[in-house]
């Protein structure tokens, strides 16, 4: 065959004494499979190619450290026979970050070698093949992405696995041709399995605008005179379907929208992201004559200037189908490509705060008896959650970046799709050190196309127009991927380096499309580009030019590099280990041309690329509010208990759900302090254990003015959406106002970014209400726009998501559609003044408690309603001017010390917020007594303060209109008492604590 | 008054470290000069370490903790720049790990027993099993680290790592245990269990007392500002270990109460 084969050699590492991460897999076997493991020892394997093996001793100093390992070279008999052995490893081209580690360190000791690592689990304890199988497939691995072999240990240990060691290949099969064309002169039937066929997710009307264009006269001439075919070749339609996607184009918000409210009247909507979104800002900005946007919605993300010497951006992203898919490497590249964003914002921004943002279904999921109501495909609520998780933390703590602020919401209807939103803010000097704004871009026809990070694999190859689909159990794997956190790190430390060296012109990230986006987008600048993608570093040969285009392998930026400076560029590149190559140049021909090897295989004028497409046309009706559309899995209302007699009873159930209860186990994994800048934290009070409101990065470290802060928060209300989006919107901007105020912000330096999850609001035989659902997004943009007016605060940045629905089988075989609550999601940064935060909790005896506020609550979408059964009436709106002018007492307030403690008002009512005050200062409450609805009815715009009795006055008068009611006064005595009933401390405090 | 000379200290980057830049702040805020630079632009020109008069290796995830928390930048030390880090060593001038960085300096065998023929000593991951970032109680112990000199009230530090247990070989923690205690190489003892590390130990130095290890981050509390409640007094619990090396280096006679009171 004259296929030269590498000697491979395998070695195996176990450790010495017991970890503790698999105890907690006993656990989980027994809790979520009810399988009983008595031990489990996980050993790492690596398979090691090279033509040079290295000696045993060099295997030794790499891969065992002597006091916790033991390195093995032949099979050794186990201290204790497990009943089964399950061996993980990587498919063939995903990311294997463990063997590009153990690659770069043998190349230290002089060994060229490729790696392959891989995961031996020894499964003690009596059980079936069917249970271990289970095991390996559902909670040791994912199938889409790994190879699974569950054995007993006599066929294992029968293996020659020391003797015949394959490392697993990437064998594509390699095409006689560059490119196919593509005949779009068919019926429409097949132009609409063509699409779905390629995963173009493109709509017959795409389709067909595309064949109008290739038969034009003028078209077909210029095709002709490229020797091109007439038809378009594959890697054309792949660029078109990638740009055109809902993810990239968001045509959604782009459309011209006929709808009909409340009042039976219908209008035309032209753009909901111009009528509103961006009118929003428009309006603000000349309603208040603001001076500090730098740049809005029209980079990777927005910038605001806060500061006399820095300007700050801020971007927050969806990661919704690859979450669902592959939880911990959806939610690894999801952060991984928002801190691009950050990267790719003007020149490039140092990343110096993430955030992050959970919508599930409650981990305890499936409820009792109704496991077949699950949906088939989407792992399970506790594995998403725990995946998730995992990803944001490495993706943050990996690179550096302090997590600083989040929320977790649970609610049934995200069974079918999680909700994963991951922002970044970042940092950049407002000049550069040869004199250049740090925000702007440009590019000169004739800079070159430099693209850096990692290399180009199969990996991610339709991202972008498979979130534009529903989720099915088709989904394609090469849509999932894994982030390598190391590769971006030094990615990121070299752009960073040669943005203050000056050597490159403009820069984006590649994310959702490949080059096909970043390039595609870039060439408006200079007015073209061409490319050839046979310069692309690859992971392994064999990929197609159309992949090339589209894979959206991650780790990678697109620069723009003046040619005087590319060998700079390029050295640079190479001191520090980053990967960086010449692919093409910018142009001002109007064409993205492609080639590869020299010859064409793609040219597409940009004004058809990105301006020929007419808007969608959508119908879009909200008369009144509709029930939930329930999907069987999901909660009954005829399962809510009677709600108890008691109020304190009432309150030690509620501070135990998962809205409510304690995160700190999951937010001490992420690292919320690197870069030493973290003012206020996650948590605060006495044993450090009581939630803040918001985090606070102090920027003086990062080149800011001495005092000043950045204040990052979050709102959302998606409970709210079925009873009136307008209002959902607005409790949601609410929220995260009210959060960063409480932390120290300024509401009137402050900007807002909308992230919307929606399900599919267009209208369809297969999506019946989608006018309903079009109808509910355009109400919330109405809500929207008015508070961002009312609150003066602009909208710098944002994104949405479109289809958020599983549409597949659930676990018994039925037909099961599960759409996401519409949910919008709010991040507010503001402008803070460190010092001046008082924290959540309680302070001293004597202190009196405040609730700041318009009197009243309702049960309507709180989570007292959703835990109990009670009448739950209509949302109470929002006095929003009345709502600002307290926002601003309370800032002066702040900045005058005569606060002792401020809690924001969220779920659970004043009577939670309460609670977590005391348990932050280990501190009583004596209340006045207060009905169910006072205590744990939700409204907005409501804080729980405490005020020192010297202070009462001054803070009364500051408080200058804003209603503010006496509820009671701290206590030394650890008890709550509210009315005639008590109960202790404690007894709050292990409520909250109980955690999931 | 003459103007103090400034100690001048590396601080290395690269490869996944993260904390370089906070690390040579705390120095330029303690009094002294530092300059940050890239582990491949050192390793190009180890010559260039002569220049130096002290060194940190600052936290971070270098090589993702590939192969354990340390390994492979360690390796990249070893093997590119071996001679003059040991030179560099021998003539007394002060090194600092810290968290990722004292991971490196464990791996590259020169804390806590330089001379020992084998590796005795190993940071292994927390015994709860996962990354934490919580802040700690640190108690000072009989030692004579000059990081850590005279310091003799508890400190506050944030530790922020998933692999901080110290483990000793197997069957000679006591014994190994005593002679560290007794050599003065603990400069630093968690108040509690936090990761499951060996008699709680936080910190270790090497018997000469100008290598110090530690995983806490004291270039985290310098200031106010990074204060795990509000607090107004300058400068943070963190400051005095960067104070002490400079004042070290310029050889002047510590004035101990003064800064502590």
């Amino acid at each position: 065959m004259g296929k030269s084969v590498t000697p491979a050699q395998r070695i195996e590492i176990s450790e010495r004494s017991a970890s503790a991460g698999l105890a907690a897999r006993i656990r989980q076997a027994q809790e979520f499979f009810g399988i009983r493991l008595t031990g489990i020892d996980e050993i790492k394997v690596y398979k090691i190619a090279a033509d040079h093996p290295p000696s045993a001793a060099v295997l030794h100093e790499v891969f065992a450290d002597p006091v916790l390992q033991k390195l093995h070279m032949a099979a050794d008999a186990p201290a204790q026979t497990p009943a089964y052995i399950a061996e993980i490893s990587f498919r063939p081209g995903v990311t294997d970050n463990a063997a590009r580690a153990a690659e770069m360190a043998l190349a230290l000791t002089g060994h060229q070698t490729r790696v392959a690592s891989s995961s031996l689990y020894m499964l003690h304890g009596d059980m079936t093949a069917k249970e271990a199988e289970k095991l390996a497939q559902e909670m040791l691995a994912n199938p889409l992405i790994q190879k699974i072999d569950v054995m007993t240990y006599a066929d294992f240990a029968a293996q020659t696995r020391f003797d015949d060691v394959q490392l697993p290949t990437v064998q594509l099969a390699v095409a006689a041709q560059l490119f196919d064309t593509v005949d779009l002169h068919i019926d429409d039937a097949a132009l609409e399995k063509l699409s779905a066929e390629r995963c173009l997710a493109l709509s017959l009307f795409e389709m067909k605008h595309i064949r109008d264009f290739y038969a034009k006269p003028e078209t077909a001439a210029a095709r002709a005179a490229a020797s091109l075919p007439a038809a378009p070749t594959d890697v054309e339609l792949e660029i078109l379907a990638q740009s055109w996607s809902e993810h990239c184009k968001h045509k959604i918000f782009a459309a011209d929208i006929d709808y009909t409210g409340p009042d039976g009247q219908t209008r035309r909507i032209s753009s909901l992201y111009k009528s509103f979104i961006k009118r929003a800002t428009a309006d603000v900005k000349k309603d208040r004559g603001l001076d500090w946007l730098v740049s809005v919605f029209s980079d990777n993300a927005g910038i605001v200037r806060f500061d006399d010497n820095i300007d700050l951006c801020i971007k927050v992203e969806t990661h919704n189908s690859p979450s669902a898919l592959d939880p911990y490497g959806g939610a690894l590249t999801g952060i991984l490509g928002v801190n691009r964003d950050i990267l790719g914002a003007g020149l490039g921004a140092k990343p110096i705060a993430n955030t992050d943002v959970f919508c599930f279904a409650p981990p305890s999921m499936p409820h009792k008896g109704r496991e077949g109501d699950m949906p088939q495909g989407p792992k399970s609520p506790r594995q998403i959650l725990e995946g998730v998780h995992k990803g944001v933390e490495d993706g943050g703590n990996k690179s550096g970046i302090p997590t600083v602020n989040g929320a977790f919401f649970f609610d049934d209807d995200y069974a079918g799709k999680p909700l994963v939103f991951v922002g970044t803010v970042g940092v950049m000097p407002q000049k550069l050190p040869d004199g250049r704004a740090s925000a702007e871009k440009s590019i000169l026809a004739g800079d070159i196309v430099v693209m850096t990070g990692g290399a180009i694999g199969a990996d991610g190859i339709h991202g972008a127009t498979f979130s534009s689909l529903a989720l099915d159990e088709n989904a394609p794997a090469t849509a999932v991927q894994i982030g390598d956190p190391l590769t971006q790190k030094t990615m990121t430390d070299f752009l960073l380096e040669a943005r203050d060296l000056g050597l490159y012109r403009a820069i984006t990230d590649n994310g959702a499309g490949g080059l096909s986006s970043s390039v595609g987008e870039m060439a408006q600048m200079s007015g073209g580009a061409k490319l050839d993608l046979a310069r692309c570093p690859v992971k392994y040969p064999g990929l197609a030019p159309w992949e090339l285009m589209i894979s959206e392998s991650q780790e990678r930026m697109t620069l723009a590099v003046p040619p005087e400076h590319l060998e700079a560029l390029l050295a640079l590149a190479s001191r520090r280990g980053v990967v960086a190559t010449a692919i093409g140049s910018f142009t001002d021909d109007g064409q993205l041309h492609v080639e590869y090897g020299g010859k064409t295989v793609a040219r597409l004028p940009l004004d058809f690329i990105h301006d020929s497409l007419p808007p969608l046309q959508l119908p879009a009706v909200w008369d009144k509010p509709r029930a939930r559309s329930a999907w069987r899995g999901g909660a009954r209302a005829d399962e809510r208990q009677t709600p108890p007699a008691k109020i304190t009873d009432a309150l030690l159930h509620l501070l135990a759900t998962p809205n409510i209860t304690s995160k700190e186990k999951w937010v001490r994994a992420y690292d919320h302090e690197v870069q030493a800048a973290t003012h206020v934290k996650p948590f605060g009070g006495i044993h450090a254990d009581g939630p803040n409101d918001a985090g606070a990065i102090w920027l003086y470290p990062h080149g800011g003015a001495r005092k000043s802060t950045a204040v990052v928060g979050c709102g959302m209300a998606p409970r709210v959406s079925p009873h009136d989006p307008y209002l959902m919107a607005q409790y949601a901007v609410d929220e995260a106002v009210r959060n960063v105020v409480a932390a120290g912000g300024d509401p009137d330096m402050l900007c807002l970014l909308d992230n919307f999850c929606w399900p599919d609001p267009v209208q369809s035989a297969k999506n019946p209400d989608g006018d309903y659902k079009m109808g509910q997004l355009v109400r919330t943009c109405e809500g929207l726009y008015d508070i961002c007016r009312a609150y003066g605060a602009p909208l710098v940045s944002g994104k949405d998501s479109m289809k958020n629905d599983f549409r597949g089988l659930d676990k018994s075989g039925h037909a099961v559609t599960i759409s996401v609550l519409p949910t919008l999601m709010v991040t507010a940064m503001a402008r803070g003044t460190a010092g001046i935060a008082c924290g959540s909790d309680f302070k001293s005896a004597g202190d009196v408690i405040y609730v700041i506020g318009a009197p009243g609550a309702s049960f309507c979408a709180s989570e007292y309603a959703a835990q109990f059964n009670v009448d739950s009436g209509a949302p109470l709106p929002l006095d929003m001017p009345a709502a600002m002018a307290g926002y601003r007492n309370i800032h002066a307030a702040l900045q005058s010390g005569l606060l002792q403690s401020l809690h924001d008002v969220s779920d659970g009512g004043i009577l939670c917020a309460i609670a977590e005050s005391m348990i932050g200062g280990r501190m009583g409450a004596d209340l006045d007594g207060m009905d169910a609805r006072t205590a744990f009815g939700e409204a907005p715009a409501r804080f729980i303060a405490s005020v020192a009795p010297d202070n009462i006055q001054a803070f009364e008068l500051a408080m200058d209109g804003t209603p503010c009611t006496r509820l009671g006064t701290v206590t030394n005595d650890a008890i709550l008492a509210c009315g005639d009933e008590r109960t202790e401390l404690p007894n709050l405090v292990s409520a909250w604590q109980k955690g999931f | 008054m003459m103007a103090q000379h400034k100690p001048l200290f590396l601080v290395i980057t690269g490869d996944g470290i993260n904390c370089e830049r906070e690390t040579a702040a705390a120095f330029m805020h303690a009094g002294g000069d530092a300059r940050i630079m890239h582990v491949n632009d050192l390793l190009a020109a180890p010559e260039k370490l002569a220049a130096y008069d002290g060194m940190a290796i600052p936290g971070g995830f270098s090589f993702g903790d590939e192969l354990g928390s340390g390994q492979i930048l360690a390796l990249k030390i070893r093997h590119g720049l071996g001679d003059a880090f040991a030179r560099f060593i021998a003539r007394k001038k002060p090194v600092i790990g810290i968290c990722n960085g004292f991971q490196v300096l464990v791996k590259l065998g020169l804390l806590p027993f330089p001379d020992a023929p084998a590796r005795l000593c190993a940071l292994a991951p927390n015994a709860h099993g996962g990354f934490m970032d919580r802040w700690a109680t640190l108690l000072p112990q009989q030692s004579h680290c000059i990081w850590t000199a005279g310091i003799d009230k508890p400190l506050r530090l944030p530790v922020r790592h998933g692999e901080g247990r110290i483990v000793f070989a197997e069957g000679r923690a006591e014994e190994l245990h005593a002679q560290l205690a007794q050599n003065g190489q603990i400069p630093f003892c968690y108040d509690a269990d936090i990761n499951g590390s060996y008699a709680n130990i936080a910190a270790l130095c090497d018997p000469t007392g100008y290598v110090l290890g530690l995983m806490p981050h004291p270039e985290a509390f310098m200031h106010a500002e990074t204060a795990p409640q509000a607090q107004k007094q300058q400068p943070g619990d963190g400051f005095i270990l960067f104070d002490n090396v400079i004042r070290h280096l310029q050889g002047q006679e510590k004035i101990r109460e003064q800064r502590i009171a």
